[in-house]
């Protein structure tokens, strides 16, 4: 019978433009690896990463949607394929989710109140060799010209032969 | 006849970076859980600060660190689908457990706060 489980790895970045190389070792009995979703979180204060809004440029037109801030670039390879089976720009919270929403001034939209639920990226690769080789680069640190310490989660999905 | 009911469960969070772990027991006519879904008084410190483990009938179904965040639902997603699917799971000795952690993050301020853990479960009915 085969049962589904998660891996989780932690990726700490201290400095901008920084490079990690990892590995994510799967357990012997995994047969496919079958979805990869990330996650984070913040160590330094917020004044730190606050996106600064853009100058108003008077006779231009000034966009309703927002740029996502991007906060790196994540890659997975699998051992024994070449190539990578998974890159993503990871993003921070998604600014225009309360575009179109004119209810906003008593219950402001936020990602905790307002966000979608999330789901895996679905992928399906077999899991012959233990060994998932990840490579993230620092995106944030490097826009902003200063270190800024976070912590980014890898969720590796993948289905277990019991 | 079997039919749909929800469990439940709430914990206290009354210290910045700290662990608590709790065990809950579900009725013994209980004979499957379907979904599970986490919400908090202070949704913002659940959604950045949150992390935790579950575990039905001593399985582990969310390992250690698995961030609170990927098992919220907003008002955006209807009602009937918040939930996030087990597929059914047999609950065995009906034991759940859930050991959250507290981690500090740069956007928020601790205050005490209350994580409810919901199950969506199935039922004998007695009657």
């Amino acid at each position: 019978m085969m049962k589904e489980g998660v891996i989780i790895t932690k990726i700490g970045i201290k400095q901008k433009g920084e490079r990690k190389h990892f590995q994510i070792k799967l357990p012997k009995d995994t047969k496919f690896i079958i979805g990869v979703e990330y996650g984070g979180r913040l160590i330094d204060r917020p004044e730190m990463v606050v996106i600064e809004p853009r100058p108003r440029d008077e006779g231009h037109f000034t966009p309703f949607f927002k740029r996502n801030e991007l906060i790196g670039e994540l890659k997975l390879q699998s051992c024994e394929e070449a190539n990578w089976f998974y890159s993503a720009d990871v993003l921070a919270n998604d600014v225009n989710l309360g575009l179109g929403d004119f209810s906003q001034s008593g219950f402001p939209v936020n990602d905790f109140s307002h966000g979608n639920k999330r789901t895996e990226e679905i992928v399906k690769i077999d899991a012959e060799s233990t060994i998932i080789q990840g490579w993230y680069l620092d995106v944030l640190g490097k826009t902003k010209n200063r270190d800024i310490k976070y912590e980014v989660k890898v969720y590796v999905w993948i289905n277990v032969e019991e | 006849m079997l039919k749909a009911t929800k469990k439940r469960f709430d914990i206290k969070i009354t210290q910045a970076n700290s662990k608590v772990s709790e065990t809950f027991e579900l009725e013994k006519n209980i004979v499957k859980v379907h979904g599970v879904l986490v919400t908090s008084d202070k949704d913002d410190l659940l959604y950045y600060r949150g992390t935790q483990k579950i575990e039905i009938n001593k399985e582990e179904f969310f390992p250690d660190n698995y961030e609170s965040k990927l098992l919220m639902s907003g008002i955006n997603v209807s009602p009937k689908q918040r939930y996030y699917d087990l597929g059914g799971v047999a609950p065995g000795n009906g034991r759940v457990q859930i050991e959250y952690k507290d981690l500090d993050d740069g956007r928020t301020v601790f205050t005490p706060y209350r994580v409810s853990l919901y199950l969506d479960c199935e039922m004998e009915d007695e009657l």
